[in-house]
């Protein structure tokens, strides 16, 4: 079987492209759309940090065979930013010291994003549940668990202030960008 | 080198492509990693992505879960609530995302928590392939494996009582873990005594398998601390565990007794 065209709905714009048999969805977003922010890391679907959202879903971009999902709609963190803002996890990444080397931040936030989209007031064990299959070498998971659930009363509209452990924050209102 | 993704859009399909050679793929988590890395034997692929094969029903006590349903979509299931808190300890939910029920039966122990289960059930498995459809138990599919050509279409099986449900997993973490010891069991009680039980583990040998001795012994007799502890050294006649990175053979043969007396009692 030849190369053939396959169409996704990335980041809610269709897209087509030429895909031969067995590609990866990770190797399509990087090599023929230009979506570099997941990253390829074991191509095993142990580290996560290809983690996109396939038809609302968290999953390892590296573990699909792009024909697989034709037509689905995948989203990436190049369509998380609203107009050019940061949203909410984004912005909350960044203010609780949430990055360090950064290889693992773009799966980390496509997972917060998926969380938060099914529960706007995770506990923490859920967010613990929800990042299990995303591996991060520099934080020692803490600031990134402490982002996640900043990011959830940024989006519920809540003050930021008091949450133990967190890095001083700029207030709600300014953070929000939607 | 990958020729060909097939997506066949019925099993009749899915048949025609597998007795071909092949290989049937559910959510790839078990045969991405190997095209990832060069090591597929096979040049082409089966998804069942779209093979109508991911349903899930439940009618009169029954559950019929088609092979393709991913294993998140059995953990949402409300009538299979049951069976959360071994998914839930399967990988991490990203990948049980795409994950399938037929896939986890195929998967190389200590994974493939959900097949330890199955087996406890004593769950059939709906197979089809060149020579028609078949129904199995999965303890011979499990045991033996399926014929080349042949595909799982459907895994159905009893849900069990209310109360005689029993499940419980010893790994390093408490989520996203390989087993070290599995075990899950239908076993009823009738005035303090076992009446009927089956247990299934994990992690203790190269295929989930029936702990037939600790059965035996359970029978009969209250599931008490000291009887299920008496029950979990039988047990070891059933097993034949092995080394890995999570722990050694010592190790889960030492543990296995702790963990089905845990199973049961709880501590």
């Amino acid at each position: 079987m030849p190369s053939q065209i396959v169409s996704l709905v990335v980041n809610g714009e269709p897209r087509e492209f030429i895909a031969r048999p067995g590609v990866t969805l990770l190797a399509v977003l990087r090599e023929a759309l230009g979506l570099t922010a997941a990253k390829r890391g074991c191509a095993q679907g142990s580290c996560g940090t290809c983690t996109v959202l396939v038809d609302d879903r968290p999953a390892p971009a590296c573990l699909i065979a792009v024909e697989t999902v034709a037509d689905c709609s995948v989203r990436t963190l190049e369509g998380v930013a609203v107009g050019g803002n940061l949203d909410e996890v984004q912005s909350s990444f960044v203010d609780n010291f949430a990055t360090q080397c950064g290889f693992c931040t773009a799966g980390m936030i496509m997972v917060a994003e998926a969380l938060l989209d099914r529960d706007p007031d995770p506990s923490e064990e859920d967010v613990a549940e929800a990042i299990s299959g995303n591996v991060c070498r520099c934080t020692g998971y803490r600031p990134i668990m402490i982002a996640i659930l900043d990011a959830a009363r940024r989006r519920r509209g809540e003050s930021v202030e008091g949450i133990e452990g967190t890095a001083p924050a700029r207030p709600a209102e300014e953070a929000v960008s939607r | 080198m990958i020729q060909a993704v097939h997506l066949p859009e019925s099993a009749e399909a899915v048949a025609v492509h597998s007795a071909r050679g092949g290989w049937i793929m559910g959510g790839g988590t078990v045969v991405m990693p190997l095209v990832n890395s060069g090591a597929a034997t096979r040049s082409e692929l089966v998804s069942l992505r779209r093979a109508g094969l991911a349903g899930i029903e439940v009618r009169d006590g029954v559950a019929r879960i088609g092979a393709a349903a991913p294993l998140s979509s059995v953990e949402e299931h409300p009538e299979l609530a049951f069976l959360r808190p071994a998914l839930r300890t399967i990988a991490s939910p990203t990948i049980r995302n795409l994950a399938t029920v037929g896939g986890n039966l195929f998967v190389e122990q200590p994974y493939g928590d959900l097949a330890v289960c199955l087996l406890a059930l004593d769950a059939t498995c709906e197979i089809a392939g060149p020579a028609g459809r078949r129904d199995v138990p999965v303890a011979e599919v499990l045991a033996s494996g399926i014929a080349e050509g042949e595909f799982v279409t459907a895994v159905v099986t009893a849900l069990p009582e209310p109360g005689t449900w029993y499940y419980h997993k010893a790994m390093r973490r408490k989520l996203n873990s390989a087993s070290i010891v599995t075990v899950a069991s239908v076993t009823r009680t009738a005035d303090g005594v076992v009446t009927s039980t089956r247990i299934a583990l994990g992690g203790v040998a190269p295929r989930p398998v029936r702990a037939v001795s600790a059965e035996r012994l359970l029978r009969d007799r209250p599931l008490s601390p000291e009887v299920l502890t008496e029950a979990g050294e039988a047990a070891r006649a059933d097993t034949a565990p092995f080394d890995d990175a999570y722990a050694s053979a010592w190790y889960r043969a030492r543990v296995l007794p702790v963990h089905l007396r845990r199973a049961f009692a709880g501590r």
